[in-house]
């Protein structure tokens, strides 16, 4: 059977169900390589220039991880999901970058997906990515149309039941992994709600930030994320802070900040990665919104030489001014 | 309405004379220098490239001389530019200069004829005719400037005093900007071009050719990129670009629109090893440095720190088959000169003992 590699990293967590359904109901086998290490991160950042960003440098850790384990490596050039929307350079090039800097990779099978070309475009696209594995056009059709259901699936669950992505995944692939024990048994109030706006792959892998999710629930906070809103109301709150979306990931930031800022959260953290294209210009536009809404917002950027320690003390100093500020408003 | 715009080498010349003809108050901002610089670095998000933290310094100053306004560039699908305009317009309002308007003008997008409908807004309805001999004449001095710019990089490499081509190139300039017809124009053209010509050259001189390619502005802004051209004209080496403001506009606004595609031969050369445009300039600096291996002794990649497509291009340009030195040079608010000359004068070297190995293996 061939294997298809799929590096857990970037867009994995946005569309990994898709993925996966699509390349099964293909007949191939799925490999995930295993969370992020240390390991992955620095050997993936020993393969290109310094200012590369970090979540690029972590899924070529995970490309280096997948080599000799699979057939091909499976790695998508996805321009624009929206109309008249614009992707990063780095995901556009994702394919070609890692074949220039991992020469020892196996094959990449690519996709451009790219919908302001016309659904014919797409639908051809996905025509020849299926024809590697069949030449049965119908089967590619059912596989892409199970895939799309599987993706519909995975949103529907990450929106209803306010689950994070891997959680999501985990309980697609019936593997419930360990999750780490809050004090939620115990009937304390909650302390504060906490959202955190910033891309999947930022938020969840937990190596690069460092279990920062983890460490909000420790602490007695309610966590909001991105994805626990539905499309309408990360739209709606777009719309009103830039007018219309200009980038593929612009709504995980700008309209989850937006709709969190003014839904009554507590405090408001933004991750992004240094030297991140979009990121510098729309977490600016949150930033500048929460300081007309006095709404408490922390920028917290990550990159390879981010600290656990200088982490932690921003985390405390952050939540205790949340705290005191909401003792006050109690008190008077 | 008094018009503002930033600063992108002498782009300002043409912008001048188009918006004079047209009776437009047009608000000549300073040239890029180090309180641009500041000024933008100041107000502008951290994570921001240069191209974005000089031009918004250019408005900043713009503005104090009284604009209100301001043209710049923008467009869908050009890496972070088409969130420059309203951006940068945020930012001024948070300044406190609320009735600042900034306009962003997508050359690709608009077309020709977007574009003149623009400057026929801006000047109050003027008649079409006299919008287009004003964007004639502004073409012209384009056009005029970059011919001479061509013969500068040549004479640079190549004089015996050097100095004396720039003093020529900076009085050629000031003419150009001068001038108001079309005769006066040619004459001075062809006139600073001749004298340009008969510099004084040294006959030893074999000057070594570096292509320099990469980001758009960073290019074209001699302040961005710390004149890096001039440095290299005084080591002794010829520069060649491809990147003309004239020859851009040329194909941007009247030949693609006409599905002549002045890049197909660059993208072409870069398949192998990108095969999809990135955005920005990313796909044409790879195409570049394989297209020019063989012609060209060394090369030199121009990027704004943090730029997203050059950092892709930087990625892939080392796996290339076609082999040449290439030297990648950042520049940000950070970048020294002495850093930057210490780095070149090193390449140098290294392409003239290069050279010299390749000659000795001839005989």
């Amino acid at each position: 059977m061939i294997k298809i590699g799929i590096p857990r990293a970037l867009l994995y967590y946005q569309y990994y169900p898709m993925w996966q359904t699509f390349f099964e109901e293909l007949g191939a086998e799925v490999v995930v390589s295993p969370p992020t290490t240390q390991t992955v991160l620095s050997e993936g950042s020993s393969r290109v220039v310094a200012e590369t960003c970090l979540p690029t440098k972590v899924f070529l850790g995970h490309v280096l991880s997948l080599v000799k384990k699979c057939d091909y490596i499976f790695i998508p050039a996805i321009r624009s999901v929206k109309s008249k929307t614009y992707n990063c350079s780095k995901f556009l090039g994702l394919p070609d970058m890692t074949k220039a800097v991992i020469p020892e990779s196996p094959p990449i099978l690519d996709i451009d997906i790219d919908v302001n070309k016309g659904k014919h475009e797409l639908y051809q696209a996905i025509y020849k990515l299926g024809r590697r594995f069949t030449w049965n056009p119908f089967r590619v059709r059912r596989a892409s149309i199970a895939a799309w259901q599987a993706n519909l699936n995975y949103q529907q669950l990450l929106c209803n039941h306010s689950l994070t992505p891997p959680q999501a995944i985990e309980r697609i692939l019936d593997t419930p992994g360990v999750e780490p024990k809050t004090h939620s048994e115990y009937p304390i109030p909650m302390q504060a709600t906490i959202a955190i706006i910033g891309h999947p792959y930022l938020l969840y892998d937990e190596h690069i930030n460092y279990r920062l999710i983890h460490r909000l629930k420790q602490a007695q906070n309610k966590v909001l994320t991105p994805e626990m809103l539905t499309t309408e109301e990360l739209e709606s709150a777009t719309a009103r802070l830039v007018g219309r979306a200009k980038w593929t990931c612009e709504e995980e930031v700008v309209g989850a900040g937006g709709h969190y800022l003014r839904s009554g959260a507590d405090g408001v953290i933004g991750i992004t990665a240094f030297g991140c294209g979009p990121d510098s210009l729309m977490m600016d536009i949150v930033q500048r919104q929460a300081q007309t809404m006095t709404t408490p917002f922390m920028s917290l950027t990550l990159d390879e030489h981010t600290a656990e320690a200088g982490i932690v003390t921003r985390l405390e100093a952050f939540l205790d001014m949340i705290y005191r500020k909401k003792r006050k408003r109690i008190c008077v | 309405m008094r018009i503002g715009m930033p600063h992108m080498g002498n782009t300002y010349i043409p912008f001048k004379a188009l918006f004079q003809r047209l009776n437009v108050d047009f608000v000549l901002s300073p040239i890029s220098n180090r309180r641009t610089l500041s000024l933008g670095v100041r107000h502008s998000p951290e994570g921001l490239c240069i191209p974005f933290k000089l031009t918004l310094g250019n408005l900043i100053e713009a503005t104090e001389l009284g604009a209100d306004t301001l043209l710049m560039p923008s467009g869908y699908g050009i890496c972070r530019l088409g969130y420059y305009a309203m951006t940068q317009e945020q930012i001024l309002h948070d300044l406190g200069y609320n009735n600042i308007k900034v306009i962003g003008v997508g050359f690709s997008e608009h077309k020709l004829f977007g574009l003149l409908k623009i400057i026929k807004q801006l000047s109050n309805n003027a008649p079409w005719i006299r919008i287009i001999s004003a964007f004639r004449i502004g073409l012209t001095k384009l056009n005029a400037l970059d011919k001479i710019e061509r013969v500068v990089q040549k004479i640079r490499a190549v004089e015996l005093v050097k100095g004396t081509a720039n003093k020529l190139y900076a009085k050629a300039v000031k003419a150009i900007d001068e001038a108001d017809d079309y005769n006066t124009l040619k004459k001075v053209e062809t006139g600073y071009i001749n004298q340009l010509k008969q510099i004084d050259k040294n006959p030893q001189a074999q000057p070594l050719i570096v292509g320099i390619t990469g980001e758009f502005y960073v290019l074209l802004e001699p302040f961005s990129n710390l004149d890096v051209e001039n440095e290299l004209g005084k080591l002794g080496v010829e520069v060649r670009r491809r990147l003309f403001i004239s020859g851009w506009t040329k194909f941007s606004l009247f030949l693609n629109s006409l599905g002549i595609n002045e890049m197909a031969k660059i993208h072409k050369a870069a398949l192998p090893y990108l095969k999809r445009d990135i955005g920005g300039d990313g796909w044409e600096s790879v195409g570049e440095k394989v297209l020019h291996a063989k012609e060209y002794d060394g090369l030199i990649h121009l990027a704004p720190f943090t730029c997203m497509p050059e950092i892709v291009a930087q990625n892939i340009m080392p796996s290339t088959k076609e082999n040449i030195p290439v030297l990648t040079i950042l520049c940000d608010e950070q970048t020294t000169k002495t850093g930057m000359l210490t780095r070149l004068e090193a390449f140098v070297d290294l392409l003239e003992r290069k050279r010299r190995a390749r000659h000795n293996n001839r005989y």
